[in-house]
C-alpha cells in the first residue's frame, strides 16, 4: 500500500512538471510525425544495382567475358567474392543476391555444352531489384553464349576445311551463313547459357521490412520510454538530494517498498506514454494523409510486449539511479545513452540498415532492439505471440540483468 | 517519570573510521532534551540511528520499550523525525506534503484531514496551506518540514537542527510550536543544535557531543555552573608557570591555564545576526601571543583584580575576551574549542 502512495506522490509531481511532460509526449511525436512526413520512402536511386559474384571458372576467357559484359551494362555492378565468404554474407543478409559462375564454364561454352548460372536470392532480396538483376545477366549470357556458339560452330567448320578433307568443299559462303542461322535459332529455344533464380529453403522466408511511418512510431515510443527511465533515476536522485528520502526511511515503509513505489511510478508512466504514442499515431496519421498503421493481429502479443519493455526501462531507471552520483552523470546518460542505444537498437534507423553497416552484433546487446524487431514482427510482418518469444525473452532477461545490478549497487542515503 | 528513550554504547562505524564512540544517554517521558555539538560531532549520525535511517553498528537503543535493532518497524511508529534538510517536494504544497506523509503512516480520511489541519495550526500556515512550497520563504519551509514530523502524532519527536537558516520571526514560531508540543500535548522530544541559545531556552537536559562522544550530560542549570562565575581569555605575550600560579591566587579566580588557541572561522552561511553567541567583551589580539584561561568566581570582580595585577606590574594585554557562564562557554570550557568550529 505504500509503495502506491509513493507511486501517486511521483506521479502527482511528474503531471505539476509542464517542462518534463512537454519532454516526454511532445517530443517522441514531433519526431514520428516530422520523420514520417518529411522523408521519402526508401526506393532504388539511379545508382547500378550491387551484383555479388563467385566466379568459380577464374582465368575462363567466357567467365571474364561475363563478368566485362556485365559491368559494360551499366545497371549493375559486379562484386567479386570467395564462395565461402559469399555464403557467409549472404546468410547474415548483408548481401541478398548472388550469382555463382560454375567451374568449367568458358570451356563448357567453347564446347558447346549447356552451362547454368545460378542467381541465389535471400527472401529479403527486393523484387524490384532481384529481376534487374536477371534480366541484365540473361541479356549478357545469351549474347555470350550465342557468340560462343558460333564461333564453336564456325571453328569447327574451319577446322574441317583446314584438314583437306574431301567434305570441305562443301563449305560455301552460304553454307556457313545457314550454320550461322541455324545457331541463332537454336540459341532462342535451346540456350547455351541458362541462369536460374533459386531461394534457398535455409535462409528462411522473407523479412517484410517497415516503412518510415511503422519505423518511426515504436522507434521514437521506445526511445522516449526508456527516457523516462532518465526522470526515475532523477527522482531517486532528487529524494536524496532533499533529503525525503531520509524523512522516508524514518517512517514505517521498507526499503523494498520505497522502490517499488519509484518504479511503479516509472512504470505507469511508460505504459501511458506507450499508449499515447501508439494511439495519437494510429489516429492521426491517415488524417495528414500518411500511412494508415495497425497494431498487427495479436492484441495481446502488443500488450506484453508493452508490458515488459515499460519493465525493462523501469529496471533500467533503477540502474541509473544506482550507478550514478550526480545530476550531471544522469543527464549526460540521457543525452548520449538513451539516444545511443536507441540508434544502436534500431529505434532511428531500421535494424535491416544496421545489419548493412555491419552494427548487427551490437543492436541485439541494447534492449531497444528486440523491442523494436517485437513491434515490428507484429505491426508489419503480420506476426503473432508464439513468433515472438525470443524478443519477449530477451526484454525480460535485460529487465532481469538492470534490476539485479541496481537493487545490488543502490544507496538511499 | 519512565524513559521514553534509554541509549546504551550506541557505536557508528564506517570503515576504520568511527563517529560515533559508544554513547549512553536517555530521555524522561515528556522531557525536552538537548543534543549539542559542533557540525560534525555525530548528533545527526546518532538520530539516523535512533529513527531507522541506518543500522547502528554495535549498542542498542529503547524507544517507548521498543528495541531499535529488532523492533524497528514499531519504533518508526512512535518516532517523528524532522531532519536538517528541507525533506519536502517543493513542487507540491503543504497540504500536500503533509497528506502524502501521513499516508506513508498509515492515516487516511477524515483522521489525516483532521491531523493536516492541525499540524497547519501548529505551525501557524493553515492559511498558506495550498500554496506550492517553492513559493515558501524559507522559514515557512522549515515549519512544514517541523509539521511533517508531527503529522503522525509522534511520542518522540526528533529536532535536527530546525532553525539553521530561519530568520527570527520563523524561529520563534518554530520555539512556540516546540513548546506547545512538549507542553501541551506531552510530547518528549530531542532537540539537537549548535546554538546554544536555543537548548537553554528549550531543554530541560542537554548531552554535549563532540567527536562523536558525549563529554557532558546534565541540566542545563548544571552544565552552566560548572563555569562557576564565567571564564575570561586574557592574551598576553609571555606567560610562565609563575604568572599563572599568581593569576590563579588572585581573589574571585578559581582556576588559571593556559588557553589551546583554535583559528576562528567566519560564522557559516544562514545564520543569522542575534543567533551566534558572541562573548560579553572582547579586546581583538595586536599580534602573536599566549592565551590564558581564567575560570572566575565572579567575572567582573575576577576581571578588576586582573586588570589592576597587570596594571601594576607594567604587563601589556594583547587580548581580553569575557565569556559569561552559558552553555557556549561550557563548551569552549570542555573541549577548547568554540562550537561553530
Amino acid at each position: 500500500m505504500n509503495a502506491l502512495h509513493v507511486a501517486i506522490n511521483d506521479l502527482r509531481i511528474l503531471f505539476k512538471d509542464r517542462g518534463q511532460l512537454m519532454y516526454v509526449f511532445l517530443i517522441p511525436l514531433a519526431f514520428i510525425f516530422g520523420i514520417s512526413m518529411a522523408v521519402p520512402p526508401l526506393e532504388l536511386g539511379d545508382e547500378p544495382a550491387r551484383l555479388p559474384v563467385v566466379n568459380l571458372d577464374p582465368g575462363g576467357e567466357a567467365s571474364q567475358a561475363l563478368i566485362d559484359g556485365l559491368n559494360a551494362d551499366g545497371k549493375v555492378k559486379v562484386e567479386l567474392y570467395e564462395q565461402d565468404e559469399a555464403q557467409g554474407l549472404l546468410e547474415n543478409r548483408q548481401i541478398l543476391n548472388l550469382l555463382t559462375i560454375p567451374a568449367g564454364f568458358s570451356e563448357d561454352t567453347a564446347a558447346g555444352r549447356p552451362v547454368t548460372l545460378q542467381l541465389l536470392n535471400h527472401p529479403n532480396a527486393d523484387d524490384t531489384t532481384t529481376e534487374l538483376l536477371l534480366r541484365a545477366i540473361n541479356g549478357v549470357a545469351q549474347v555470350s553464349s550465342l557468340q560462343a556458339q558460333l564461333i564453336a560452330g564456325l571453328s569447327q567448320m574451319g577446322d574441317m576445311q583446314a584438314t583437306g578433307s574431301a567434305g570441305s568443299q562443301v563449305f560455301t559462303p552460304e553454307r556457313n551463313v545457314a550454320q550461322a542461322q541455324s545457331q541463332f535459332e537454336r540459341s532462342k529455344t535451346a540456350p547455351l547459357v541458362v541462369v536460374v533464380k533459386t531461394q534457398p529453403q535455409a535462409l528462411g522466408e522473407a523479412i517484410q521490412n517497415p516503412s518510415w511511418v511503422q519505423q518511426n512510431i515504436p522507434g521514437y515510443t521506445i526511445i522516449m520510454v526508456f527516457g523516462i527511465s532518465v526522470i526515475t533515476a532523477l527522482s531517486i536522485y532528487n529524494e536524496k538530494k532533499l533529503g525525503s528520502f531520509r524523512r522516508l526511511l524514518a517512517a514505517p515503509i521498507s526499503k523494498a517498498a520505497l522502490l517499488a513505489g519509484k518504479m511503479l511510478s516509472n512504470y505507469a508512466m511508460a505504459l501511458i506514454l506507450i499508449a499515447v504514442m501508439f494511439a495519437v499515431s494510429i489516429l492521426l496519421m491517415p488524417l495528414l494523409g500518411l500511412e494508415r498503421v495497425t497494431l498487427g493481429n495479436d492484441p495481446l502479443a502488443f500488450v506484453l510486449v508493452s508490458l515488459l519493455l515499460a519493465l525493462c526501462s523501469t529496471s533500467f531507471g533503477v540502474l541509473i539511479a544506482a550507478i550514478t552520483r550526480t545530476e550531471g552523470q544522469i543527464s549526460a546518460i540521457s543525452s548520449i545513452g538513451i539516444w545511443l542505444m536507441g540508434f544502436l537498437g534500431g529505434c532511428l534507423l531500421p535494424p535491416f540498415v544496421l545489419e548493412f553497416m555491419g552494427l548487427s552484433a551490437i543492436s541485439k546487446a541494447v534492449p531497444q532492439y528486440w523491442a523494436i524487431t517485437a513491434y515490428q514482427d507484429l505491426m508489419v510482418r503480420g506476426r503473432g505471440l508464439a513468433d515472438i518469444t525470443t524478443p519477449l525473452l530477451a526484454l525480460l532477461a535485460f529487465s532481469a540483468i538492470f534490476f539485479a545490478i541496481g537493487v545490488w549497487r543502490l544507496k538511499f542515503d | 517519570m519512565a524513559a521514553i528513550l534509554a541509549v546504551e554504547n550506541l557505536v557508528k562505524k564506517y570503515g576504520e573510521s568511527t563517529v560515533v564512540k559508544g554513547i549512553s544517554f536517555s530521555v524522561e517521558e515528556g522531557e525536552v532534551f538537548g543534543l549539542l555539538g559542533p557540525n560534525g560531532a555525530g548528533k545527526t549520525q546518532t538520530i539516523s540511528m535512533l529513527t531507522g535511517v541506518i543500522p547502528p553498528t554495535s549498542g542498542t537503543a529503547r524507544i517507548g520499550g521498543y528495541d531499535i535493532t529488532t523492533q524497528m518497524d514499531k519504533v518508526k511508529r512512535l518516532n517523528g523525525l524532522v531532519p536538517q534538510d528541507l525533506a519536502l517536494y517543493p513542487t507540491l504544497s503543504a497540504r500536500a506534503n503533509l497528506n502524502f506523509f501521513g499516508r506513508i503512516y498509515g492515516l487516511g480520511g477524515k483522521e489525516l484531514r483532521e491531523r493536516v489541519d492541525d499540524v497547519l495550526r501548529i505551525v501557524a500556515l493553515t492559511d498558506r496551506a495550498d500554496q506550492v512550497i517553492d513559493k515558501y520563504s524559507g522559514g515557512m519551509k522549515r515549519r512544514v518540514n517541523i509539521a511533517a514530523g508531527l503529522v503522525h502524532l509522534p511520542k518522540l519527536l526528533f529536532l535536527d537542527e530546525p532553525t539553521v537558516g530561519v530568520d527570527p520571526q520563523s524561529r520563534n514560531y518554530i520555539f512556540e510550536s516546540v513548546m506547545s508540543l512538549n507542553r501541551e500535548r506531552g510530547m518528549s522530544i530531542v532537540y539537537t543544535s549548535h546554538y546554544m541559545e536555543e537548548v537553554e531556552v528549550l531543554c530541560n537536559r542537554a548531552a554535549v557531543i563532540d567527536q562523536g562522544q558525549i563529554i557532558a550530560l546534565d541540566t542545563i542549570k548544571n552544565l552552566i555552573e560548572m563555569l562557576g562565575g564565567g571564564i575570561i581569555h586574557i592574551g598576553l605575550q609571555q606567560v610562565d608557570d609563575a604568572l599563572l600560579a599568581q593569576l590563579a591566587a588572585l581573589p574571585a579566580v578559581k582556576r588559571a591555564t593556559i588557553a589551546p588557541q583554535p583559528a576562528a572561522p567566519p560564522p557559516a552561511k544562514g545564520e543569522e545576526a542575534g543567533i551566534a553567541p558572541a562573548p560579553a567583551y572582547t579586546i581583538p589580539a595586536q599580534g602573536a601571543g599566549t592565551i590564558v584561561k581564567i575560570e572566575a568566581e565572579h567575572s567582573q570582580q575576577a576581571l578588576l583584580n586582573l586588570i589592576s595585577f597587570f596594571s601594576e606590574r607594567d604587563i601589556p594585554i594583547v587580548s581580553l575576551e569575557i565569556l559569561e557562564p552559558n552553555l557556549e562557554s561550557v563548551f569552549l570550557h570542555l573541549t577548547g574549542k568554540k562550537l561553530r568550529e
